[in-house]
């Protein structure tokens, strides 16, 4: 970078000499978050195939809340249930 | 105002989205990280603790976790949007109390909704009134924000710790709707499913409605049954309704101007063809919700929006006389106004060069002497032929 710019996705600041990738009207970005980005399930850990999800067309990854929810767990009976169980496991703070 | 609240009431027991209302904070979806980032800065408060920013796009759920953790924690909340926030005077009014004299409203919790609203030079102090209170917090306070990109926030943001939210991945909507539909023993076919979740664009609320619009709509579940109704099918399909829940899925579907949705039932209803006490009785609810819309505009208070369909419903009595009109005169009045206006616009035009007075002057005064004096033939113009058809159906009318 020859100045100073800001990440359009993860809004941080990109100083001078540090590769950021820019586009014209865009804006600049850092270079890994420039890679694409999958979503982690949050029922199996496992990344939540993203390239094959029936919303890949509407879902906007770097601008959604980061953990989702992969297609087999999604297909499980009670899968919002075992959703909030996970969630509550891992941040227990939401359950206190 | 009561009469309505009593139905609104009524209403909003059959809404899915308040039916569904989350409870406690681990009922939400999404945000799981911003959600604990809330919780673990409303453990730690204490005196000073800088208040809290939550920023996200509407309908994420930014309110219910403010009113939610309020209540998981024991807390007052004193709820306040941008339009209560205008003026110093009136910041003051109504936080002083709480900010100095504590003891004495048990815990309160001040949450200040759609601070991005406030207005930077039309707001009387209001934002700077604001920040002086967020510089020096003696309760927790929580401000909420659409967006906080903007100039008028840049202050704001200087004196607070921003959790941002964000949209819900749609595959997650998925799961928590069809949770829904589970509890209410319905079912949606999977592309009427996908289309409600990219419709609503992460908008939890408005995926609610929509589902439960399409689930209890006057269409079937097709691929278009939920795409936005024009004015003139959403009108004729109102009144045409079998139902009243009918009836209100068809207003909820009408996702135009309030302005014009009041208009459309205002010349529809006017143009037909129904008796004097049914016709009052109509436009006595079209006033009300002329009213409503009126103190939105004046107050800029769009919460008020949401009762603008719960006053119209009450239009609804399966009347299939009335059809959608887009003018609010009868057509023979209208042909009247577009041909003859013309024609005496015309008329005018000439008469008032002849006798040295404006053309409204001479419309408005002489043009009822003109034609009695004509009709008792006291009275000759030389005027072109095409005046003498016009000339004899206003001098009918005059009689």
């Amino acid at each position: 970078m020859k100045f100073p710019g800001t990440c359009i996705v993860c809004n941080e600041k990109i100083p001078v000499n540090e590769i950021g990738l820019w586009a014209k009207g865009l804006g600049v970005k850092h270079e890994k978050c420039a890679q694409i980005n999958e979503l982690q399930c949050i029922v199996c850990g496992s990344p939540a195939g993203c390239p094959q999800c029936e919303f890949q067309e509407n879902c906007d990854i770097p601008h959604v809340s980061q953990l989702c929810i992969c297609k087999k767990c999604s297909e499980e009976n009670d899968a919002f249930s075992s959703y909030q169980k996970l969630v509550n496991k891992k941040f227990p703070i939401l359950n206190s | 105002m009561v009469r309505v609240s009593l139905q609104t009431s009524q209403v909003i027991k059959l809404m899915w989205s308040e039916k569904y209302r989350p409870q406690i904070i681990s009922d939400m979806v999404g945000n799981e990280e911003p959600r604990a980032a809330i919780m673990e800065w409303f453990a730690k408060w204490k005196k000073g603790t800088k208040p809290l920013l939550l920023v996200g796009p509407p309908g994420i759920g930014k309110t219910t976790m403010a009113y939610l953790v309020a209540k998981q924690f024991g807390y007052d909340m004193i709820g306040l949007n941008a339009s209560d926030v205008r003026s110093k005077s009136r910041i003051n009014e109504i936080l002083t109390p709480v900010l100095g004299n504590v003891s004495v409203l048990g815990i309160p919790m001040i949450f200040v909704d759609e601070v991005d609203g406030i207005h930077g030079r039309g707001d009387y102090g209001g934002a700077a009134a604001l920040v002086d209170i967020l510089k020096e917090p003696t309760v927790p306070i929580v401000i909420a924000a659409n967006d906080d990109s903007l100039e008028k926030m840049k202050n704001i943001k200087k004196v607070v710790t921003t959790i941002s939210f964000k949209r819900i991945p749609p595959r997650l909507l998925r799961v928590y709707l069809e949770n829904i539909l589970k509890k209410e023993n319905v079912k949606l076919s999977p592309g009427s499913l996908i289309k409600v979740i990219d419709k609503s664009r992460g908008d939890i609320r408005s995926m609610i409605n929509l589902t439960q619009s399409l689930i209890n709509g006057f269409n079937p579940q097709t691929e278009i049954s939920f795409e936005k109704i024009n004015v003139e099918d959403g009108v004729n399909a109102f009144f045409k309704a079998n139902s009243i829940d009918e009836a209100r899925s068809v207003l909820y579907s009408m996702q135009i101007n309030p302005r014009d949705k009041i208009n459309a039932f205002y010349s529809s209803i006017v143009t037909s063809d129904i008796d004097n006490p049914t016709l009052a009785k109509y436009l006595e609810t079209i006033s009300d919700a002329d009213m409503i819309y009126g103190k939105i505009m004046k107050t800029q208070n769009w919460r008020l929006l949401r009762y603008l369909n719960d006053i119209l419903i009450k239009l609804y009595q399966n009347d299939d006389r009335i059809r959608y009109t887009k003018y609010n005169l009868s057509w023979p009045l209208l042909n009247r106004i577009r041909w003859d206006g013309a024609k005496i616009k015309s008329l005018s035009s000439v008469m008032a060069k002849k006798l040295h007075l404006s053309s409204s002057a001479f419309v408005s005064i002489c043009l009822p002497y003109v034609l009695f004096c004509i009709k008792n033939k006291t009275l000759e113009l030389e005027l072109e032929e095409t005046f003498g058809d016009i000339i004899e159906k206003e001098m009918e009318l005059i009689q």
